[in-house]
């Protein structure tokens, strides 16, 4: 019997009508590890469930010069993924200090990055890496740049129609150095106090396309622009790594929450930053 | 309403549910299989830990319908019935179950970690239970238990 509560579309272009028909009605479903808990805790009362476990999205190609990592690929694929771990491999860090193995198996990367919480570590290792996301609707597909997809906490630019069905992320060159630092409560099972991703290239000792994002520090996600400006074209050494990070800390927006105090944050910024910079060059 | 067709233990069940009633309310509401445990029930504490398609999941925060054609393994069919898996021996012996709330979620993320890796290092056992409190807040002699576990099946194989 076909539910109509519960649909599992078997292509995209069926869970694009099914959201054309729909619309509001129905909530997107992926590994279910956050849409569940606002469920269980009564914030959310969905209807209708559009499940995308079966639509082709849990594979993971390279091609084009591009890593394409598909919307519904689980957080503990990544981990085990051999092609992630040879073209992105701070991807690998951060999924590895996400959550817990029974949360990972069943938690999916589009899902975190969707979910749009500002301290998602899966989003901050993207934005790092200066991933594109892929959307689609009835009407077409478009790719956007990353840090353009966030607009606010667990607020993002996708359309009532739309679904992201992947990321393309750039081929890691040689000398492209990379770091990932999250602060949690615990080492497992921890949601980020502070968490920041770093990818560059070393080019005769001086820092190209530097990428500096930040967790749990402002509204989305954030990608540290000027901070890496400074750096971009010039050699790290300390004195320049401390102001970077200081730049850092400052382009920061954070809050006081259970997890820990706006100020605490700023200084975990600048430590973080400041230790990644100094291990990586 | 949905039909959710699934096999627990190696018995299959056809049980009609919500889109939103999740996989731990069909086990212990519908089927009454009671070992995995309402803990927090926001995915947060393991206690109700189950194995879907032998992978380890929360079924807390597992829409039941997630589970629809497949297979899912609960402490109570990881041993034929009146005889003990080696984890759950190695529980019992190492004293691993204080008040044993929390246990046939440490049971079955060992159960999951020894499957696939029957020789663990202490710190993979560590990083493999590390989604699973233990409000008695005694994690010492559940890792010794783990690692008894391993020793036992290891040993034999």
């Amino acid at each position: 019997m076909e539910s109509t509560d519960f649909l599992v579309p078997g292509d995209i272009q069926t869970a694009c009508r099914h959201l054309d028909r729909l619309g509001a009605q129905a909530h997107l479903l992926a590994g279910g590890t956050d849409l569940m808990v606002a469920v269980n805790l009564r914030r959310l009362f969905p209807e209708r469930f559009i499940c995308l476990g079966d639509c082709g999205l849990a594979t993971v190609s390279v091609s084009n010069g591009k890593l394409a990592i598909g919307a519904a690929v689980t957080i503990s694929s990544i981990i085990k993924s051999d092609l992630v771990m040879q073209n992105a491999p701070l991807l690998v860090d951060a999924c590895r200090t996400m959550a817990s193995p029974g949360i990972r198996n069943a938690a999916t990367i589009g899902g975190n990055v969707c979910n749009a919480s500002p301290a998602a570590d899966g989003a901050v290792a993207l934005l790092a890496l200066g991933a594109e996301v892929n959307i689609v609707s009835s009407s077409g597909e478009h790719s956007v740049a990353i840090e353009d997809f966030f607009t606010g906490p667990g607020q993002t630019i996708l359309g009532p129609n739309e679904i992201v069905t992947g990321f393309n992320i750039p081929l890691r060159q040689a000398g492209v150095k990379w770091g990932w630092s999250k602060l949690g409560q615990r080492k497992a099972e921890a949601i980020s106090i502070a968490s920041a991703a770093i990818c560059l290239s070393l080019e005769n000792g001086k820092c190209r396309g530097v990428r500096i994002a930040l967790g749990a520090v402002a509204p989305t996600p954030l990608l540290a622009v000027k901070a890496a400006e400074m750096l971009e074209g010039e050699a790290p050494e300390a004195g320049l790594v401390a102001k970077v990070a200081e730049k850092a800390s400052d382009g920061t927006s954070p809050i006081d929450d259970i997890r820990a105090s706006a100020w605490y944050r700023r200084q975990i910024v600048r430590e973080t930053v400041s230790r990644i910079l100094g291990d990586i060059s | 309403m949905a039909m959710l067709e699934l096999k627990v233990n190696g018995i299959a069940h056809q049980v009609a549910v919500e889109a939103t009633t999740t996989l731990m309310e069909v086990l212990r509401d519908k089927l009454m299989i009671t070992s995995p445990k309402m803990g927090c029930n926001t995915g947060d504490c393991g206690a109700c830990s189950v194995l879907l398609n032998g992978e380890l999941i929360r079924s807390c925060i597992t829409p039941a319908m997630a589970a629809n054609h497949k297979e899912v393994t609960t402490l109570e069919g990881i041993a034929p019935a009146g005889e003990l898996d080696p984890i759950q021996k190695a529980f019992s012996d190492n004293h691993g179950t204080q008040c044993g709330f929390c246990t046939p979620g440490m049971i079955m993320a060992a159960k999951a970690l020894l499957n696939e890796n029957p020789k663990p290092s202490k710190l993979e056992i560590k990083e493999a239970m590390s989604g699973n409190l233990c409000r008695c807040t005694g994690y010492k002699k559940i890792l010794e238990s783990v690692e008894a576990a391993s020793a036992e099946i290891s040993g034999r194989s």
